[in-house]
């Protein structure tokens, strides 16, 4: 059949079926070939509306469409999402590479059996068509892309649809044939994806490389020795089991998986200059620590991090976890200019906040809806600011960890000693002998004396307060003042997010699409407690799978969700849906125990896959996403630096306190308790990705730099590490070098070493001259050099 | 939507490397590396190109924050004339919203041969003209600076894509094998920050290497360049002997790009060490060079750029200065003069010290922000985003000099004529390398990716 003239066809003039296409196709959840972020042109969407697909509904659809009777080679090519999983012959397309396209070999009768349509070949030009789309990238738009008309409302019905607002399920684990591969729910629901895929699981990894990895992910310290040589021979039925619990239990585990937190609540030990100093802030990283190392049900931890101080059953111990908020980033406000410049830079903070928590707390882009309704999720823009409203009412300060009823007395106490400090230091630049300093000194003697409790220590918190932006003074000139009052506020719609353009009162209350019925009202107090219920309570399956999402990233280098802080549309659907949906519904369940999930996943066998390679599966899923290995994972700067400083026999196991400067060369705590400085990481850090400290951090980047090499060849720090793993090689093991390699390896790498690395050492030990300044040494210079090598090596720094 | 985004830590770049003529690709094979300071670069050395390339290299001069295009290439006498207005019928939405028109307070004179409109504000660049195209219509898609920052240097607005540089190194390699060959110069740091010089799913040993050289100290350029205990030849053997170490390794594990990586970007380091602190050190440059450039980081930053392309390292970007200091939102006036000030002398040395060296003609020389401003006020004397229409210039390189291409509306605020979508330059830069833009291709997760996505014209009418 001879394709129609297309060049007649004007979209006054669309046919019927391309009309309902585009209809239904609103609400449909195609995948264009393109990539998420590239959105289709009007002119690529128009080029293939009219020139393509009219081709494929002609001459395809009839046996490759949702419509075919029987479908046909399991193809079909009706949504972009179907073009795109290809049929059972794989990938109908290659886009931009016709020659290697099927779809296009196929129309080309080439007499290999695939020719098609199979009723007669199409009309040259009819295939020509093809090829050009083919070449050009092969655009198949997202059918919902299509709308371009300016939104009127949000259909919320149909939002609450999107897979990530359902209500939680419990999915049938799926019945795996092999038996034995599927050893938990976790493993069924893996292998039926691995046997869908034709893959099949890796063996599990030996001994060594599992109690290495289990330590760097569980407590970010390698094992010693002793304990690997333990766990090797240990025949015990329950070793594994054993060892995972031994590690949950160390106090080292709630270091490292606090770190994961930090990230996301973008802490910093020093904050903005304009704040002052913020000497506090650690106690809040130090609260995070120990509600992990507690298994602090994540309810709770959630709850206490938005409201603690609203709850009956926490006290002034739990102050602290209001750093969230307390501890977020400020922008610099100057006062001289007029209300409306504040205005918006008030209203900058405040998106900031509901950024942090939309996207920490329920992995959603809420932000994004402070100009307009957000332009992929059905969050609107009075969402946005019902919940901003929120945080307009919340003030950052410093509270005291001490029960509410003695918050006066300190504060006035500390106010009148700070006037008698300033005064002091007036008095001082006159005249450094004044009597009246003395006197003033006595006075402050005798306030702290009398204030109860007033050195005890300070939080970064918040408190209920609203900010007010008000001119200074009649004259327009005046300048600006900030005025918290302590009734809360809802706020005015901002129009186009200008906060000098306002629009309608909204009241603080839930965002929409979470909410079954009316969206819960945010009005007690500022209403964080609230919005904690809300997270907790409507929200709590959307708060769940994004969670156990985080905490199987962080296991398995690479989340279900690829996008872990954006569980919209323009995240990525899961890979493992029911896997997913199982482990969050099964979290909920257990009292959303972190240590449970653990323990999920680290007792699968899919956890104790090798991360061998495997040439054919390589072949097949080199992304891994069906998980037929375990990821190959680099350390981050954190477990890289403390293992250096453990295998040198110099980590500092102290827990908790002030952090500590990275280039302090006396510095050998854990890396978590080095400086972080918002405006200006150290270099250590910047060099190694570590997080921006003053964004929502939702997953560590691994970049490779020379600047890395430069780090690991010159920097004092593993130059002094080498050093004193060479001494402690000397001083642990007497008798010959290929012991104390050996003990090198055991210490770094949880194995020993082959004949060849014995050889290797010994003839780089025998070569090495000793430099001169070096000779008074008791350690010859070769051996701190070969340390070095095996700080640097790469063995340290992946974990199999 | 996609559902296989790449995510940034379980990347197979494994396919490429093997598409690089051997390469590292052949080293999982090898028990030991012949010689391991050739294993390291081989990942990095030059590939053929689609066509004979013009320019060679490329210098970026990043205005960050985003010049005004009306003070500098693109004189407006319609913003005076309808100063404080915002005429009837003129569509000038904007992002968020601004006043009535701001005229310029720049004049414009017509210079070179071609008598190309250059503003007061650049005295001196304006003695280059007939060396500079103007590209008066550019057009991005964001008015927002992380957004646009990122399309600017990436593609697209969002941070999973490569930079242009990775593309660059990708499609050429490196004519350095001791420096890296995509080195972004900032003082102090863009607002956005490694995801502009990312190498996203390409090899990580395409990534940029940043460094903020406001101090000009070879050693503190870049972190730990020196090593303080070992003489070199000490240092070589001792990187042997870890290579030899992560050979064996990545022997027994069969190919991961990510170790390949490593080990390469570990020679590099060791080369920097040299190479680098000659390559940062500006007391080699005689006293008439400096002085020509004249003082401060932009200065020293083109200066320094000049120096790294003489030594094959393939693209430097020099961005203005720390944050975003084009972002004139209040005080736009008083702000520019200053910011030209800066930025004139400079650059015109940078153009004729090129020149001199016989090297403009096969470098291409880029300047511009990530977008540009608007003709009406914010906040009485300020100056919003504007993304719809802005200059950006080329020299050298292939680019025909002494002329403007495409046009603005009368006020400057959207392109009109012979629009240039960030798209469209991508693909001439792509070009002037050499380099097809729609057959450099990189196949990932189900696709072959392009720097230009599905789009990008290159506009040959600027072309020599």
């Amino acid at each position: 059949m001879p394709a129609p003239s297309l060049r007649d066809l004007s979209p006054l003039t669309l046919p019927r079926w391309l009309v309902l296409s585009l209809t239904i196709g609103l609400y449909a959840a195609g995948l264009p070939l393109l990539a998420a972020d590239s959105k289709p042109s009007l002119a690529e969407i128009e080029y293939f509306e009219r020139h393509i697909r009219p081709l494929l509904h002609e001459h395809c659809y009839e046996c490759h469409s949702a419509d075919a009777k029987v479908l046909q080679g399991g193809l079909r090519l009706d949504t972009a999402a179907h073009v795109q999983a290809g049929g059972d012959s794989g990938p109908a397309l290659v886009p931009g590479s016709p020659d290697e396209s099927l779809l296009i070999q196929s129309i080309r009768y080439l007499g290999d059996g695939y020719d098609m349509p199979p009723a007669g070949k199409l009309p040259d030009d009819a295939i020509a068509l093809l090829v050009d789309w083919v070449s050009r990238g092969a655009v198949y738009p997202d059918t919902d892309l299509v709308d371009e008309a300016p939104r009127t409302g949000i259909d919320w019905e149909a939002g609450r649809r999107f897979w990530s607002f359902q209500p939680l399920i419990r999915p049938e684990a799926p019945a795996i044939s092999d038996s034995a591969a599927a050893a938990s729910r976790i493993d069924a629901f893996v292998t039926a994806k691995l046997q869908q895929h034709g893959l099949s699981p890796s063996p599990p990894a030996d001994r060594a490389t599992l109690i290495r990895r289990l330590s760097f992910n569980l407590i970010g310290l390698p094992p010693t020795p002793e304990e690997v040589e333990q766990f090797v021979s240990d025949n015990a039925p329950h070793a594994y089991e054993d060892l995972v619990e031994r590690l949950l239990a160390s106090p080292q585990y709630g270091e490292r998986w606090g770190r994961l937190w930090l990230d996301l609540a973008r802490y910093a030990d020093t904050t903005e200059s304009w704040l002052g100093s913020t000497p506090n802030s650690y106690r809040y990283r130090d609260w995070v620590v120990r509600a992990f190392n507690d298994d602090l049900p994540y309810d709770q931890f959630v709850r206490r991090q938005l409201a603690t101080d609203s709850l009956a059953e926490t006290g002034p111990e739990d102050l602290p976890a209001l750093g969230f908020l307390g501890l977020s980033p400020t922008y610099f406000k100057e006062l001289l200019l007029p209300p409306d410049i504040i205005k918006v830079l008030v209203a900058d903070e405040w998106e900031e906040r509901v950024d942090a928590v939309g996207r920490t707390f329920l992995g959603l882009t809420i932000a994004c809806a402070r100009c307009h309704d957000h332009k992929f999720d059905p969050i609107s823009n009075e969402d946005y600011y019902a919940l901003a409203g929120v945080f307009a009412s919340t003030r950052m300060i410093d509270r005291p960890l001490v029960a509410p009823e003695h918050y006066a007395a300190i504060d006035a106490a500390k106010t009148q000693v700070a006037e008698r400090s300033t005064r002091i230091t007036e008095l001082r630049k006159k005249n450094s002998q004044d009597p009246q300093i003395a006197e003033l000194e006595r006075e402050i003697a005798e306030i702290k004396a009398a204030t109860p409790l007033y050195d005890a220590p300070v939080a970064n918190v918040v408190t209920d307060e609203s900010l007010h932006v008000l001119p200074a003074g009649d004259d327009p000139q005046a300048g600006t003042k900030l005025v918290y009052r302590p009734e809360p506020q809802d706020l005015h719609l901002a129009i186009r997010g200008n906060p000098n353009r306002p629009g309608q009162l909204v009241p603080r209350r839930f965002i929409t699409v979470l909410s079954p019925d009316q969206p819960r009202p945010l009005q007690t107090g500022s209403g964080r407690a609230d919005l904690a219920d809300a997270i907790l309570g409507e929200a709590a399956p959307l708060a769940a799978r994004v969670i156990v999402n985080r905490i199987w990233t962080a296991h398995f280098g690479r989340g279900l969700v690829d996008t872990p802080s954006n569980f919209g549309r323009l995240g990525t659907a899961p890979s493992h849906p029911d896997l997913l949906e199982d482990l969050a519904a099964r979290f909920v369940e257990n009292g959303w125990s972190i240590k449970w999930l653990h323990r999920e996943i680290l007792h699968s066998a899919t956890y104790r896959q090798s991360s061998a390679y495997d040439e054919h599966k390589f072949a097949l899923d080199p992304d891994n996403r069906w998980l037929w290995r375990m990821n190959r994972k680099r350390l981050e700067i954190e477990p890289w630096r403390d293992a250096m400083l453990m295998a040198a026999g110099k980590l500092d196991l102290t827990i908790g306190g002030p952090s500590v400067a990275a280039d302090d060369p006396a510095n050998v705590r854990r890396t978590l308790y080095t400086t972080v400085h918002r405006r200006e990481l150290s270099k250590m850090l910047q060099l190694h990705d570590f997080p921006e400290p003053s964004l929502h951090s939702p997953q560590r980047m691994h970049t490779t730099t020379p600047l890395q090499g430069l780090y690991v060849l010159n920097s004092p720090f593993v130059t002094a590490q080498a050093t004193a793993l060479a001494e402690r090689l000397w001083q642990e093991v007497p008798g010959s070098p290929a012991d104390r390699v050996q003990r090198a390896y055991r210490l770094l790498f949880a194995r020993p070493a082959s004949e060849a690395e014995v050889a290797l050492a010994e003839t780089y030990l025998q070569h090495a001259g000793v430099s001169p300044a070096m000779e008074a040494n008791a350690v010859p210079e070769a051996w701190r050099s070969y340390a070095q090598a095996l700080l640097g090596s790469n063995e340290l720094l992946f974990v199999d | 939507m996609s559902t296989h985004l790449p995510s940034p830590v379980s990347i197979p770049r494994r396919a490429l490397l093997q598409t690089l003529g051997g390469g590292l690709g052949v080293m999982g094979a090898a028990p030991f590396f012949a010689n391991p300071a050739q294993a390291g670069t081989a990942g990095l050395a030059s590939q053929a190109v689609h066509f004979a390339p013009r320019a060679k290299r490329v210098i970026h001069l990043f205005m960050n924050g985003g010049p005004f295009q009306a003070d500098l290439f693109d004189p407006k006498p319609h913003l005076a004339k309808y100063a404080g207005q915002r005429p009837e019928g003129a569509n000038l939405r904007t992002e968020r919203p601004t006043g009535g028109l701001l005229p310029s307070t720049a004049t414009f004179e017509q210079r070179g041969e071609n008598g190309v409109p250059v503003s007061n504000l650049l005295p001196r660049l304006a003695e280059h003209v007939d060396d500079i195209c103007v590209l008066r219509s550019l057009h991005a898609d964001n008015p927002n600076h992380g957004p646009a920052l990122m399309q600017m240097n990436n593609g697209t607005i969002l941070p999973t894509r490569p930079s242009m540089g990775s593309w660059f190194l990708y499609g050429l390699g490196s004519e350095n094998e001791n420096l890296p060959g995509y080195i972004v110069l900032c003082p102090g740091r863009p607002v956005r920050f490694a995801e502009l010089w990312t190498s996203a799913f390409l090899p990580a040993s395409f990534q940029g290497t940043y460094v903020n050289h406001a101090d000009l100290t070879p050693s503190k350029l870049i972190p730990y360049l020196q090593n303080e205990i070992h003489a070199a030849s000490d240092q070589r053997r001792q990187l042997d002997l870890m290579q030899r170490l992560n050979a064996l390794h990545l022997q027994a594990r069969g190919p991961d790009n990510a170790l390949e990586a490593r080990i390469a970007s570990l020679e590099t380091a060791f080369r920097m060490q040299s190479d680098a602190s000659e390559a940062f050190d500006l007391s080699h440059e005689t006293a008439a060079t400096k002085e020509a450039y004249g003082s401060g980081h932009y200065a020293n930053g083109c200066l320094l750029a000049r120096r790294l392309v003489e030594r094959g390292v393939r693209f430097v970007q020099v961005y203005y200065g720390n944050g975003q200091p084009w972002d004139t939102h209040s005080n736009h006036n008083t702000a520019v003069q200053k910011l030209c000030q800066d930025i004139d002398q400079p650059t015109a040395a940078l153009l004729t010290d090129l020149k001199q060296r016989g090297m403009l003609e096969d470098t291409l020389v880029i300047w511009g922000g990530e977008f540009g401003r608007t003709p009406t006020s914010e906040n009485g004397d300020g100056r919003d985003h504007n993304h719809h229409g802005f200059s950006m210039w080329l020299a050298g390189g292939g680019v025909r000099g002494g002329m403007t291409y495409g046009e603005t509306d009368e006020f400057g605020f959207r392109a009109v004529e012979d629009k240039v979508h960030v798209h469209d330059l991508h693909a001439t830069i792509l070009h002037l390398l050499g380099l097809d833009h729609e057959r450099l291709t990189f196949h990932y997760a189900g696709r072959d990716y392009r720097l230009t996505d599905v789009h990008g014209r290159v506009v040959k009418e600027i072309l020599l």
